[in-house]
């Protein structure tokens, strides 16, 4: 009796001090926004559930220095402190960047192995599978939807409203120069953020299947059909609808303008309502539509992959990692995400009978209900992004037509594989 | 056995960290005409040298002159990135700098920056030691207060002047718009014309400073009885400048232009911080171009070429001042 | 005589250069105690209604100032006494002991004045990498040092020339190895040279960007140039966190510079500059 209490109580001590042994961390980079209360709020509530879950597990997040537009990821993953899992902006262009310097493992096998696939859009994992030859690298977390917010107010006061074609666009940008103003705000410096307005203008002039078929490269950018989005930019700039000054402002800087109400319109996603909760801006009072456009059915607002989460190849805890990933991909996180006021885009997946609670997440999701269009910045290759960006940069500081800015993006296009 | 009181006199390398480049041309004539190799003693004490300067010469070799080498190889080999592995291109990365039209940007835009700097840092500098070095209750003020800016990082002066050319809440346009200069307020980080130029001011505002004690302490050295000498001859303020007081300073002036061109070409935090080399290129600098494709595109074998060539930059300019102060001190 | 008479003329037409020059100071600290509110107004002659010390709480517990300073400190002090340890001996030696290849030795050290740090930057980095250095302050530290070798070596060295060559004579008949020399008879008479050594290294050290940029990438060991530009672009749209953290990382050395106002001048222009 004697010897088998003690066995019983030596494998238990030994099993009591395997467990702790297993104490293991998990450095996850991101969310992007983890700086605002309230999404710090949600993901140490996430946090803790999968903590209890998987007793020994600590969560620490990291909060991001930056993205892979500028290095900071890149930087991060190099350094020997760097993350185990990564949720950054993604989208074929900035995933390929890090793909190609082999800094991040293929996931195509826990697709299957995990079933992630049948937990996205199909489409969503169509499209994935067909960037790389069938080898997945990301694992989506949120899609963006980009549209023009406005202020209800300033609208309602002034009698605007957000028209149907083009032409009463412009005459409503005219209407709003002159009573001094800003119609549109932009951000150019922050790459971003400059794609989102020039990816809405592209989709309002030449429609979603046009801007498709330049991404799968069966038209040139510089085709008067695809430059007409470009044109218009210029043309605006040029008519002074949206100042040259601009081009010096990054998001921060211009969404400033448009928290004062200096502006009237802002071209953003979702995500946008984070930051207008660190500026104090009432949420209640935004209101959101898609961009005017003259082709029947392209007035939606353009999107896709927004953020995934990437595993380095270095990561000290790949296992953890994917345990992770399962378990943002359930239902439950899913669903505690979506009805969170900090919500902030859309999910990859379906979710029903959820409702977000913030009145112009409504208006976003209906937009984005019948489909969106594309955002080229997250569907552009890897070495023409560079380039994207730097044009939209030079159209708004006057420096370069719509015509020729197509002509360099095209240029690089051709020569990326 | 006399010891001296200020034990000769400190070859005066005056500046933040490696920067004296104009002035070992001076070094170079001194020793010639004094002769090193006449100094110290001449047992063979071989040994204890190498221990004494072993520690620097570790330092050097492992993080100096080890990279430098590599740098040269890198140029030769394409490479992706850190975790990939380098194949030998020959002399692909240094066609494909020379076809990119951002690298003869870049290089112009040095070029044009090291003029800005010189002339807007140095001249300043100048202005402002002639001035100051005439007070003397509030010289110790005035040097202080103007000293202030060149304390500040230039990472920081970055933030600080990004946010006074802000267009629209900025310092800058809102203050002269409230005096009533509202015509003159400009898009100062988004004009192509203006960008390189308006974060020049900010480099230069941190970087006058320096050369400002430079030209006061050399401004002292001049002989006063040439001074003297020209009110004797009838001189007025002006003429007693050009005449004395400039040519006085042409070492001390060469000293500083060289200076300035060597800081100019490290010119990398304010535009990086200000403007990323933007808008549409309008502000990349070689070294900014450098960061970009080593660490964000991760081209090492396009970067390692830029980098080769700002060397030679830098090598090519002490080489030209190390000339033309050995021609002066003649 | 007529010298004097034009003193306060000068300090007058100076006053509004003065001004011109410290008016970014002035607004930044104007600014920093204004309300998020205050600053979206944009009048650069109004003063804040309230004083709004809290920003500088603020910025101070969410911007991690405490590390920051912290970090730079070890940094400062690493990189003076690895300075001060690596060049005074090795500009001895190449001043005061004559062997072969000596000025070849020296021509090499002068290479590094040349070269920028942002042209090695590629392999910098990978030796760092490989020697498990990256994203620690040891590294940065030995980086900043190889990089001010060059200087600190021909300071040291012009300093030593000047100094009489009896000197080693006599203490070498006193039995005196060359390194009792350096420490005993050299080194308390080269303060000038020391105290160039020391100011030059530490400002450039503590102002350093580009060297913590590329080698300090987590927020624990960031310095403060690179902790500031990190948490103005994370806070951007806290303005009024931005201004504060901006007042609060120039604060230390303005007010160090203020009290030790000579030295720092004195070891900046030390010496002649004649040739």
């Amino acid at each position: 009796m004697l010897k088998f209490l003690a066995r019983t109580t030596a494998l238990a001590a030994m099993i009591a001090v395997t467990l702790p042994a297993h104490a293991e961390t998990l450095k996850m980079w991101g969310p992007e926004q983890i700086t605002e209360p309230l999404v710090a709020q949600l993901w140490n509530g996430i946090k803790a559930d999968f903590e209890k879950a998987n007793p020994g597990v600590t969560i620490e997040f990291m909060p991001p220095t930056g993205t892979i537009s500028n290095g900071a990821v890149q930087a991060a993953i190099q350094s020997d402190a760097g993350p185990d899992v990564i949720l950054t902006n993604s989208g074929i262009g900035r995933i390929s960047v890090v793909k190609n310097a082999k800094q991040v493992m293929p996931l195509t096998e826990q697709y299957e192995k995990r079933g992630w696939k049948d937990q996205i859009y199909p489409w969503l994992y169509t499209e994935l599978k067909s960037q790389f030859g069938g080898e997945i690298y990301e694992v989506p977390d949120g899609l963006d939807a980009l549209g023009i917010w406005y202020h209800k107010d300033v609208f309602d006061q002034a009698g605007w409203k957000i028209p149907a074609t083009w032409a009463e666009f412009e005459a409503l940008m005219k209407s709003i120069e002159a009573t001094g103003l800003q119609p549109i705000a932009i951000g150019p410096r922050t790459t971003g953020s400059a794609g989102h307005l020039f990816g809405n203008l592209l989709q309002s002039a030449s429609g979603k299947e046009v801007i498709g078929k330049a991404l799968r490269r069966e038209i040139a950018w510089d085709d008067p059909s695809v430059a007409a989005g470009a044109v218009r930019l210029q043309k605006l700039v040029e008519a002074g609808d949206i100042k040259k000054e601009m081009a010096g402002l990054d998001l921060d800087g211009a969404s400033r303008l448009w928290f004062n109400k200096r502006a009237a319109m802002f071209v953003a996603g979702p995500w946008f309502t984070a930051n207008a909760r660190k500026a104090g801006y009432d949420l209640t009072n935004a209101g959101y539509a898609p961009m005017p456009s003259d082709i029947k059915g392209a007035a939606i607002p353009t999107g896709g992959v927004g953020w995934s989460w990437l595993v380095p190849v270095n990561s000290k805890q790949p296992e953890l990692a994917m345990k992770w990933i399962d378990f943002t991909l359930s239902d439950a996180v899913m669903k505690k995400r979506a009805q969170d006021p900090a919500s902030t885009m859309i999910y990859p997946r379906e979710i029903p009978g959820v409702e977000p609670p913030t009145p112009v997440l409504k208006e976003i999701f209906a937009a984005a209900a019948g489909g969106v269009g594309y955002n080229p910045s997250v569907y552009l290759p890897g070495p023409v992004l560079d380039t994207y960006f730097q044009v939209i940069q030079g159209l708004i500081s006057g420096q370069i037509g719509g015509e020729d800015g197509m002509k360099q993006i095209q240029a690089k296009m051709a020569e990326a594989k | 056995m006399v010891i001296p009181e200020t034990p000769g006199k400190v070859v005066a390398p005056l500046s933040t960290a490696p920067a004296v480049a104009g002035h070992t041309g001076g070094t170079f004539a001194r020793m010639s005409k004094r002769g090193v190799a006449g100094s110290g003693s001449s047992d063979g004490d071989a040994g204890t040298a190498f221990w004494l300067m072993a520690p620097a010469l570790a330092l050097y070799a492992v993080f100096t002159l080890l990279p430098i080498a590599a740098t040269f190889w890198l140029s030769f080999n394409g490479s992706a990135g850190f975790n990939t592995s380098a194949s030998f291109v020959g002399f692909d990365n240094y066609a494909k700098a020379a076809q990119d039209p951002i690298v003869w940007k870049g290089l112009a835009h040095t070029f044009l920056w090291l003029a800005y700097h010189v002339v807007m840092a140095g001249g300043l500098g100048l202005l402002l030691a002639l001035a100051v070095s005439r007070l003397r209750i509030t010289q110790v003020f005035f040097r202080a207060a103007f000293f202030l800016p060149h304390l500040v990082s230039l990472a920081v002066v970055g933030v600080i002047w990004a946010n006074i050319y802000d267009p629209f809440f900025g310092l800058m346009n809102t203050a002269l718009t409230r005096i009533g200069l509202g015509a003159f307020t400009q898009g100062w980080l988004s004009d192509p014309a203006l960008v390189l130029f308006s974060v020049n001011i900010a480099s230069s505002w941190q970087g006058f400073g320096l050369y400002m004690l430079l030209f006061i302490a050399g401004l002292q050295n001049i002989d006063h009885s040439l001074y003297d000498a020209a009110e004797v001859d009838g001189a007025n303020a002006f003429q007693k400048l050009i005449y004395v007081t400039l040519p006085g300073l042409r070492e001390v002036t060469t000293f500083v232009v060289s200076l300035a061109m060597i800081n100019g070409l490290k010119g990398f935090a304010t535009v990086f911080v200000m403007t990323n080399g933007g808008p549409f290129y309008q502000s990349e600098l070689i070294t900014t171009y450098i960061y970009r494709l080593a660490f964000q595109s991760q081209d090492h074998g396009l970067a390692a070429v830029l980098c080769i060539l700002l060397s030679l930059l830098a090598i090519a300019i002490t080489i030209v001042f190390n000339r033309w102060r050995a021609r002066l001190s003649q | 005589m007529s010298v004097r008479n034009r003193e306060w003329p000068v300090a007058l037409a100076l006053t509004p250069a003065l001004i011109l020059i410290l008016a970014p100071f002035l607004w930044l600290v104007v600014s920093s105690f204004k309300t998020e509110a205050e600053i979206g107004r944009a009048d650069p002659f109004t003063w804040p209604a309230d004083l709004m010390w809290r920003n500088y709480l603020d910025a101070w517990q969410i911007g991690g100032f405490a590390d920051l300073v912290g970090n730079s400190l070890i940094n400062l002090v690493g990189v003076v006494v690895l300075s001060l340890v690596t060049c005074a001996p090795a500009g001895y030696a190449l001043a005061k002991i004559r062997f072969p290849g000596r000025e070849w030795l020296f021509y090499a050290f002068i290479l590094g004045l040349t070269v920028p740090v942002q042209a090695i930057v590629i392999p910098l980095y990978q030796v760092l990498f490989g020697l498990n250095l990256v994203n620690t302050l040891a590294g940065i530290v030995l980086v900043q040092v190889s990089n001010g070798i060059p200087f600190g070596i021909f300071l040291m060295r012009s300093f030593f020339i000047g100094v009489p060559d009896d000197l080693i004579e006599a203490a070498k008949i006193d039995g005196a190895s060359h390194f009792q020399i350096l420490t005993k008879v050299f080194l308390p008479i080269s303060t000038p040279a020391v105290q160039a050594l020391v100011i030059i290294s530490a400002l450039s050290t503590w102002n350093d960007f580009f060297l913590p940029l590329i080698v300090l990438i987590s927020p624990e060991v960031q310095t403060l140039p690179l902790g500031l530009v990190r948490f103005a672009s994370t806070y951007a749209s806290d303005y009024r966190l931005v201004f504060s953290g901006t007042v609060i990382s120039f604060l230390p050395i303005i007010l160090l510079y203020i009290l030790m106002q000579r030295r720092f001048t004195e070891g900046l222009t030390q010496g002649a500059i004649k040739g």
